[in-house]
């Protein structure tokens, strides 16, 4: 580690109702990882918001080599030297990857942009970080880990001295993780400054040098990474001590009934001919690399996409199912892998996002029951801890986790049999992952049939009584809990097909 | 002018703003700063009777703004309403006045040719897929050629007040002692209640509001998203039919090939009383100050002795500020 | 008329069926067919030519008005017409088609009232090419190729605005003879582009001007520049004893012309105010509705003259509501379209003619030289 290069002190920020940073400090070194940790909603994005002139801060300083700076917007601040690589990938995808990486600033030939020079220039960069992308590729068509890739590439190339890394592992597969773990170390050598935030406790162990906790919009304290243990991360961010060991055997009751039966489902190109069972009171996994189809089976399953063929059974009778409309009658619940787009309806109240796909069960006739979705809404938030200053709010105010729980309290609204949880835990920390977990227990406890799409491999051996793996779009094989290891999922899950 | 004590308003106290229903408020405030600005300037604009024509001109566009605020809201808009007014209103009164039908059955089927219109732009859109912009500027050419093929190309007049048939015209208006009262304005106020209602407080207006901010996520959740997006744009056309007989009963012809622009007054009314382009956000109590914004400008302008040329520059011009003043308040708002 | 009412609903089908994919209309051409039959002469006398006629538009009675000086000039001259045209102005391909096969059938002559000035100059190249002489009516056609059109036979707008002008100042002179204070006398123009409103516009201020002056008044004409910068020695605003304010809509809406009109119409020293045309008319009219200040003379009131007609108008002047119009003179046109070609077949020469505009009122309206130019 070398000498100080960012130092934020006292920062304080407020926005409407949220008093969102209490006098935060963090420091930063050349050379160093520094983890940034904190549960949902503890204010590490607004603290780099503020940093990256994104927020203005209400009061603190902010001393970057040497000097009190204050950046007005993410430009600014990118010309200093301090760059953002953000949870949310913000590419264009009709774009080739050279445009992505020196948008907003094209090398020019006059005053024709030089497409050549930047191809070039790209190719370059890529191979400094020893990563294989082809810089004239259109962006939407490289897999989500490669987007990643060229985010940090645009980060590198704009000369930083301080990298922050918003969430960079939340979408990547292991093999992926590897990789940015290489160009972060990489980075380290070269003497930069590395905020890391993320939720993922083993990744910190292993990448990072220190690790800064903060809880509810306040500093709680900065310590060696080396020196601590899991546990004192832990309860320095959420004041209490969680650990749950991965379940070792089939908690699924003995003769429970199959109350979903999907019978060579084939949809697209990345649904290929795949049957599976879901038990009542079961908890289904889903495991496989990015890219394997998970997702896709799912959406069709669940109407959002059209079969092509095959048949689905819910109890044991056959069912049709065109739209998301009849899964949802037939007792189908899904919770997408992005919220954002899929999940929840961000310009509308937690009251009003809970009870959206149950509003005849809160209505007379055409009319809203206001009262009565206030009560559901309030009661979720109170089962799930929900933080959020009321059902009122604007669920985009709130934070993911909690987003998360506003989805989940939809679907419970609704008392769909069939909930399909499509990586329910992305983006939410330790603390709030755990509380997840616990409900879906309980839930499978209730009677409530599951399936889980996760592609963190902790989370499936912990959640799991069975796991189906796939991989390119097929059904690669099925496990009970009892006899799945990391080992003999990943073999499944990169089986050579065809 | 008027709109510069408003921003400064807008500057000094948000959360009293905020509470008083945001831009809605900044909006009210601009139509009275506005109204006593014209006042002040004019004593033709003073009186009782400009007042009553101020109403009489604001029915319709009022109508087709409250009608329009629905597909505005779901993220997509309505471009046939200007030319769709014209069209209803000369079929019903061709009806009236060329084939004795009473006039009670011409109003019905004027709004009833309205609905048909609205569901034939929500079938474009939301079961086609057509861009709302791509689909309704066809609809807009479609009326405005239907409507004066039918009539012939001549412009229909409507019975007169005094004509047999002309009770229909007091529906706006009625005298009393010699006063003309302006009744029109209740069935206004009387309808905003209703659409304020039905966009708040029942599954139509809420699944509206939740396809223009996140369709994908409303689909998902298993609303029949393509129902409630269709049922949008048949609200939009039932209004334009209200707003078609507003229009009959208070001008005396109706023009074949005039209405094309009456949407942009309607549609910048809800703009400027806060609807979101982008959808999911906005008032239909909002829309209806916004349309008194644009209302008081078409007749207040003329009364302070400005020519045509300058009040189409001052209305762009005011536009302009009330649209800023909204994004600057958002801006504000997310932090920035 | 039954028919009419289905082509209505079977429009509505059409309409409908545009979004299944179908288009095409159906019953459309029948009404034009019913009324386009002939009004052929059987008892032509010998040497008698035949010549077809295209009209605007079969629907109005604006029309049916030059068809009836059309009649009575095939009754005088003993040729036989065989007139057609679309249903409505608007129809400009389908009259377009119409002045084709009027050609083909090789006339002595063609009369034409065009809807639109361009999209007939390749037909009237084939007639001047087929040697068909054309009288334009109603509508000239200034860029018609040379010798195709040899007479054109339209309304002087200037003198029609001098005539609204004339009658208004016979019912407000002695007021203003008597007046201590300046009063003010308005016009609304639809607009200040087109040849007709711009032409009755000044047809109207410049015949004002001229009877005010020559009474000894001095006259400031304000409002819209465009209009008061076509005024010859214009007088001053502040000392004037007459001043006539021009104003124009920022659209041509009636609420935008009855807005405008209503703005003239408030002010105190107003006395009198003319609408130009049909839509600014019934804009004076529709701010009465709130205001009630037109009178039959400037001491009960402000004296209120229109153009052109419609039912709107027409119940306005019976009512005594505005004092009289302008009316152009559709009967006058058919006659004389048809007795220039007569004259032309002939081999006299023929020439351009400015038809007459009448005034009209409560008193002369239902006469058969007016009534039948009084359109609905």
């Amino acid at each position: 580690m070398g000498e100080v290069i960012l130092t934020m002190k006292g920062i304080d920020k407020s926005f409407p109702g949220v008093h969102a940073l209490d006098h935060v400090d963090l420091e930063v070194r050349k050379g160093e990882v520094h983890a940034l940790m904190g549960e949902n909603g503890a204010g590490k994005s607004t603290l780099m918001k503020v940093l990256t002139g994104i927020y203005k801060k209400d009061s603190g300083t902010i001393t970057y080599e040497g000097k009190e700076v204050e950046f007005h917007n993410t430009r600014e601040a990118q010309d200093a030297g301090i760059v953002i690589v953000h949870q949310e990938l913000n590419m264009l995808g009709d774009l080739t990857v050279a445009q992505n990486v020196f948008i907003g600033r094209e090398f020019k030939k006059g005053i024709r942009i030089d497409d050549k020079k930047m191809n070039e220039e790209a190719r370059k960069l890529f191979d400094r970080m020893h990563i294989d992308i082809d810089p004239t590729e259109t962006m939407s068509r490289l897999t989500v880990g490669k987007q990643q890739m060229c985010e940090i590439a645009k980060a590198i190339s704009h000369d930083a001295k301080v990298i922050i890394f918003d969430e960079p592992s939340a979408a990547l597969t292991e093999n992926e993780i590897e990789e940015l773990f290489k160009i972060i170390r990489d980075l380290r050598k070269q003497g930069l400054g590395i905020v890391y935030i993320s939720h993922r406790m083993d990744e910190i162990k292993v990448i990072t040098d220190r690790v800064t906790v903060m809880r509810d919009g306040t500093y709680v304290g900065t310590l060696i990474t080396k020196d601590s243990t899991k546990d004192d991360i832990i309860n320095m961010m959420v004041g209490r001590v969680i650990y749950e060991d991965p379940k070792t055997q089939n908690m699924t009751p003995k003769g429970s009934p199959v109350v979903l039966k999907v019978d060579h489902l084939n949809a697209g190109k990345m649904v290929r001919d795949v049957s599976f069972e879901l038990h009542k009171g079961e908890i289904l996994g889903f495991s496989g690399l990015m890219g394997a189809g998970r997702t896709e089976t799912m959406r069709a399953l669940f109407g959002a996409d059209p079969i092509d063929s095959g048949d689905i059974y819910i109890n044991g009778k056959k069912v049709i199912i065109r739209s998301p409309q009849d899964a949802v009658r037939h007792g189908i619940g899904y919770l997408s892998e992005d919220r954002k787009r899929y999940g929840i309806v961000v310009q509308k109240t937690v009251a009003e996002n809970t009870t959206m796909a149950d509003l005849d069960d809160y209505s007379n006739g055409p009319f809203i029951n206001k009262r009565k979705e206030h009560d559901v809404a309030e009661k979720f938030v109170k089962s799930l801890d929900t933080k959020t200053p009321g059902v009122d709010q604007l669920v985009v105010n709130l934070s993911g986790g909690n987003q998360q729980k506003v989805v989940i309290a939809k679907w419970l609204t609704r008392n769909s049999d069939i909930l399909i949880f499509d990586e329910p835990t992305r983006g939410i920390d330790v603390g709030a992952k755990n509380e997840i977990y616990k409900l879906m227990n309980q839930l499978a406890a209730e009677g409530k049939a599951i399936i889980m799409v996760s592609s963190e491999m902790t989370e499936i051996l912990r959640m799991s009584d069975r796991i189906v793996v796939m991989c390119e779009g097929k059904k690669t094989g099925e496990l009970d809990i009892s006899e799945a290891t990391q080992e003999n999922i990943m073999n499944m899950a990169t089986r050579e097909i065809d | 002018m008027a709109n510069k004590s408003v921003s400064k308003t807008a500057g000094t106290n948000r959360s009293f703003i905020d509470r008083m229903g945001g831009q809605k408020f900044i909006v009210l405030i601009i139509v009275i700063a506005m109204f006593i600005f014209f006042s002040a300037m004019s004593p033709g604009f003073r009186k009782y009777t400009t007042i009553v024509s101020i109403l009489d001109y604001s029915y319709y566009i009022a109508l087709m703004a409250i009608g329009v605020t629905f597909p505005l809201l779901t993220a997509g808009v309505d471009l046939s309403i200007g030319t769709g007014l014209i069209c209803y209103s000369l079929i019903g009164g061709y009806l009236v006045v060329h084939q004795d039908w009473p006039v009670a059955a011409g109003m019905l089927v004027t709004v009833l040719m309205g609905v048909i219109f609205g569901v034939i732009n929500g079938c474009l859109v939301a079961l086609m897929d057509l861009p709302a912009f791509l689909a309704t500027l066809c609809t807009c050419m479609i009326t405005r050629g239907f409507g004066a093929f039918v009539v012939g190309g001549y412009g229909i007049p409507w019975p007169t007040a005094t004509a047999p048939g002309g009770w229909f015209r007091s529906i706006f208006k009625i005298q009393v002692n010699g006063q003309n009262i302006p009744v029109g304005f209740l069935w206004i106020i009387l309808l905003v209640i209703i659409m304020s209602f039905v966009l708040n407080h029942t599954k139509m207006g809420r699944y509206t509001l939740a396809i223009g901010s996140n369709k994908e996520a409303t689909r998902l959740s298993g609303v029949n998203v393509k129902f409630y997006h269709v049922m949008a744009y048949v609200i939009c056309g039932f209004f334009a039919g209200l707003a078609a007989i507003a229009y009959s009963a208070i001008f005396a012809t109706v023009q074949p090939g005039s209405g094309a622009g009456f949407e942009m007054d309607a549609i910048g009314g809800a703009i400027v009383g806060g609807v979101s382009m982008t959808g999911g956000v906005g008032s239909v109590t909002g829309t209806l100050i916004g349309v008194f914004v644009i209302c008081l400008l078409k007749t207040g302008l003329p009364f302070i002795g400005l020519t045509a040329n300058w009040q189409q520059i001052i209305t762009g011009l005011v536009l302009i500020v009330a649209v800023m003043i909204d994004i600057v308040k958002r801006k504000r708002e997310s932090g920035k | 008329m039954k028919k009419k009412v289905l082509a209505v609903l079977l429009g509505g089908c059409m309409v409908a069926g545009l979004v299944a994919g179908c288009g095409s209309g159906g019953g459309s051409n029948s009404s034009s067919g019913d009324g386009g039959s002939s009004s052929d002469d059987s008892s032509s006398g010998g040497g008698s030519y035949h010549f077809e006629v295209v009209v605007k538009s079969f629907q109005s009675t604006y029309w049916q008005a030059a068809i009836q000086g059309i009649d009575a000039a095939v009754e005088e001259l003993g040729v036989t017409v065989n007139t057609t045209g679309p249903n409505a102005e608007s129809d400009i391909a389908d009259q377009v088609n119409m002045l084709n096969n009027a050609i083909s059938q090789s006339p002595d002559g063609i009369a034409l009232a065009a809807n639109d000035q361009s999209a007939v100059l390749d037909s009237l190249q084939d007639a001047l090419d087929a040697e068909i002489p054309v009288v334009c009516f109603d509508t000239g056609v200034p860029d018609a190729p040379e010798g195709s059109v040899i007479a054109t036979i339209a309304t002087d707008n200037e003198s029609a605005g001098a005539v609204a002008a004339e009658n208004m100042y016979e019912v407000i002179k002695d007021y203003i003879a008597n007046a201590t204070e300046p009063v003010r006398i308005g016009e609304v123009n639809q607009d200040a582009t087109s040849a007709n409103i711009s032409g009755r516009g000044m047809g109207f201020i410049n015949k004002m001007k001229e009877l005010l002056e020559a009474d000894g008044k001095t006259v400031a004409v304000i409002g819209n520049q465009f209009y008061v910068d076509q005024v010859e020695n214009n007088g001053d605003e502040g000392s004037a004893d007459v001043i006539i304010e021009v104003a124009v809509p920022a659209q041509t809406t009636v609420e935008l012309s009855a807005t405008e009109a209503s703005n003239i119409m408030n002010k105190e020293d107003t006395i009198a105010i003319f609408g130009s045309n049909q839509v600014t008319a019934e804009g004076v009219l529709t701010a009465n509705q709130n205001l009630s200040v037109l009178a039959s003379t400037p001491d009960e009131g402000i004296v209120g003259v229109g153009f052109d007609a419609g039912a709107t108008l027409k119940a306005a002047i019976a009512d005594g509501t505005l004092i009289g119009a302008v009316t152009q003179a559709p009967v006058d046109q058919g006659n004389l379209a048809i007795h220039a070609l007569y004259d032309y077949c002939e081999g006299e020469t023929v020439e351009d003619i400015a038809t007459d505009s009448y005034w009209y009122d409560a008193e002369n309206m239902e006469e058969a030289d007016i009534a039948p130019n009084l359109y609905d």
